[in-house]
């Protein structure tokens, strides 16, 4: 035990799961338990060696590991005790590398953790966490602003932010008009996938118009519809993470209450639940996610809808589970798509949300064709 | 059970759905450890009443009270640790497993956020084997067979461990063998202190296991008492407008034949008790459902409908 990697603990720990598995007396809480410290312990490590590559390589090329690594906490020192000298390396993976990583990470967790969200509430295994429209309000607005060439008063001498400001108020403002149609229509999980559904197309509707008139912008406009990390700053990259991993943290801590709700209302409701309220919760929550996700990087597909659904298949129904494993698993995707996206055709950049569904796709049909015979009951 | 108060006691309880009247006026009182059928036609609001008890639908009008105690009153995680609900079906469950579904049972009671305590576990695991379905606690419920998943939904409302438990047509998907053994569950947990109200439509079934049935038709209760005396021929012509043949088996138990439909359903009007209704239809002339073997040149035979004989070898 004392001298095991991790790698070797990692497996004796899945091993020793397997014979407790034959132990009729095995406690089955204390199972998911060591499970659940299993997904914690691997991801934490996956996340720290994709975190590692993906400030070493970049369309820039190689740094080896351990300057990268050396280059990265000198920065971090220097930028900590206010030292603005940085050496050309320090510079690039401290200015460009890393709030690009950050980024890449929260938003890969955050999608993933809505759309686990959004399958539990909405009980619908196609919904994705642009179900309520809140892309289509959130791309709407970002397409009004570059084609209209806006500029927000108390913003006037800061233009970056006004892209990422108009497509979280698009974002809301969709969600909100989803939200009431459902709610008018008795809150039920069919009204609001149609609710979504209606309030998206009405806004991407506009959203063409307006790209239509922006002409002159169409590349930015491209970059914005298929989502980038390429223009992240470290003030961006903040705003994203805090509020992602915040909101994360507080979703999963209801897992319990989710692993109810997904048994149907009549039955969260008897067994003590405030169903509405929960529901309204959870949508909002879920939304402010997406909202945020979608105004600094635009709109990635893929992630929300199926990081979930692997999870499930992979890992079973319980949400205390899924929810910590569909934010590694988020991360993780979010962080090879955009080293990809920035090196295999170096110096031209793909767009990260390709580079997802071409990473994803093949993964997920495989597990659809091995476990999709005991998936979706 | 006399010196006791009533575990459940309706009193004036009425339910409105946008104008409809679902429930008009029940008052119904049951001590503990009975078992309790609630017998009607669909539509006659069994369901309503069961999920105004356990305050899914609030009442309109009237009290309910559950051990002594006024539910509406109460907060519903408090509800639900003297009442619990069997649903008719589990409805999508998602890929939980058999003992992640029967665990949910001890929501109430956890009172930390994320893991159940051991005692939990401890009372869900015994739970699973009383119900015989502890060998099944890792399979995901939606791949059990009807008659395992209605016992793990029944386990599920156990784990509560409820003064009152409310069951809703528990044997609607199941063989007989597996209809007996539910209600024979059911019996079981009355017997040991629990109330039980079953709402189903086998009357012969309920009959035989509740010690009271209740007797329902558009909202009011028609008839309550022990199901020997109440459900007689005449009852079931008036809430049913069926005509049955209710009668009492070599061992003293009543059972219910239905025999005919009083409600014309070709012409759509009532039939009179002396009018022949079905009966007059003309009747095709078909002497035998079987026909008889034709000779196949390979010398076997070939029946056109069923394999009587087969059945014989």
């Amino acid at each position: 035990m004392s001298k095991t990697g991790l790698l070797s603990q990692l497996r004796r720990g899945y091993d020793g799961m397997r014979s407790d598995l034959e132990d009729p007396d095995v406690s089955e809480i204390g199972l998911k338990k060591r499970r659940f410290r299993l997904i914690v312990i691997f991801g934490l490590f996956m996340s720290v060696i994709a975190f590692l590559i993906s400030i070493s390589i970049s369309s820039g090329g190689v740094i080896p590991l351990s300057d990268s690594v050396g280059s990265l906490f000198s920065s971090i020192g220097k930028a900590l005790h206010g030292d603005g000298n940085l050496d050309t390396i320090e510079m690039y993976i401290f200015n460009a590398r890393l709030p690009r990583t950050i980024a890449a990470i929260a938003v890969g967790a955050g999608l993933a953790i809505a759309g686990c969200m959004y399958q539990a509430v909405i009980r619908n295994p196609l919904v994705d966490p642009y179900i309520t429209g809140v892309s289509s309000g959130a791309g709407c607005l970002a397409m009004a602003a570059t084609a209209l060439g806006f500029s927000i008063p108390f913003l006037m001498d800061n233009t970056l932010y006004v892209i990422p400001f108009m497509a979280i108020v698009g974002g809301v403002i969709a969600f909100a008009i989803t939200m009431t149609v459902a709610e008018g229509s008795g809150g039920s999980s069919v009204n609001y996938i149609l609710a979504g559904i209606i309030v998206g197309f009405a806004f991407s509707s506009i959203q063409t118009v307006f790209m239509s008139m922006g002409k002159d912008y169409l590349t930015d406009i491209m970059w914005w519809l298929y989502g980038s990390f390429s223009n992240i700053k470290w003030e961006d990259a903040w705003i994203v993470f805090i509020p992602v991993m915040g909101i994360s943290t507080i979703a999963m801590v209801w897992a319990r209450e989710f692993n109810l709700y997904s048994m149907g209302e009549d039955q969260a409701a008897q067994l003590g639940m405030d169903v509405k309220r929960f529901k309204r919760m959870t949508m909002i929550v879920a939304s402010v996610l997406t909202s945020l996700c979608v105004a600094f990087v635009g709109i990635i597909g893929f992630v929300g809808l199926v990081v979930p659904h692997a999870c499930r298949m992979a890992l079973g129904s319980d949400h205390r589970l899924i929810m910590p494993a569909s934010v590694v698993i988020g991360a993780m995707l979010m962080l090879f798509a955009d080293l990809m996206a920035r090196t295999v055709m170096s110096p031209t950049e793909l767009p990260v949300g390709a580079i997802t569904a071409m990473i994803g796709t093949p993964v997920f049909a495989y597990m659809l064709m091995k476990r999709g015979r005991s998936y979706g009951g | 059970m006399a010196d006791d108060a009533p575990v459940l006691r309706i009193s004036g309880l009425v339910k409105d759905f946008d104008g409809f009247r679902a429930l008009n006026g029940i008052d119904l009182e049951f001590g503990k450890g009975l078992m309790v059928g609630l017998i009607g036609p669909n539509g006659c609001g069994k369901s309503t009443m069961m999920k105004c008890i356990s305050r899914i639908h609030p009442q309109t009008e009237g009290t309910i009270e559950v051990d002594g105690k006024d539910i509406s009153a109460m907060k519903a995680s408090e509800v639900a640790k003297i009442v619990a609900n069997v649903p008719a079906e589990a409805g999508q469950t998602f890929g939980i497993s058999v003992m992640d579904m029967v665990m949910l049972g001890r929501y109430p009671f956890v009172d930390r956020i994320w893991w159940e305590n051991p005692e939990d576990e401890r009372i869900t695991r015994e739970a699973l084997r009383t119900f015989g379905i502890d060998h099944l606690r890792r399979k995901q419920v939606a791949l059990c067979s009807s008659g395992e998943r209605q016992r793990a939904l029944i386990a599920k409302a156990y784990v509560q461990e409820p003064k009152l438990m409310l069951v809703d047509e528990p044997t609607s998907h199941l063989d007989i063998k597996y209809k007996l053994q539910v209600m024979e569950y059911l019996q079981k947990m009355a017997r040991s202190d629990m109330t039980v109200v079953v709402a189903e439509h086998d009357i012969s079934l309920m009959a035989r296991y509740c010690d009271v049935c209740v007797i329902m038709k558009r909202g009011e209760v028609v008839a309550v008492g022990d199901p020997r005396t109440i459900i007689t021929e005449q009852l079931i012509k008036r809430v049913y407008e069926v005509e049955a043949r209710v009668g009492f088996d070599a061992d003293g138990e009543v059972y219910m034949l239905p025999k005919r439909c009083l409600e014309d359903c070709v012409r759509g009007h009532r039939l009179h008790p002396s009018d022949p209704g079905r009966d007059a239809l003309p009747v095709p002339a078909v002497s035998s459902p079987f026909s008889t073997p034709e000779h196949l040149p390979n010398g076997k035979k070939m029946y056109l409908l069923g394999q009587v004989e087969a059945l014989d070898e």
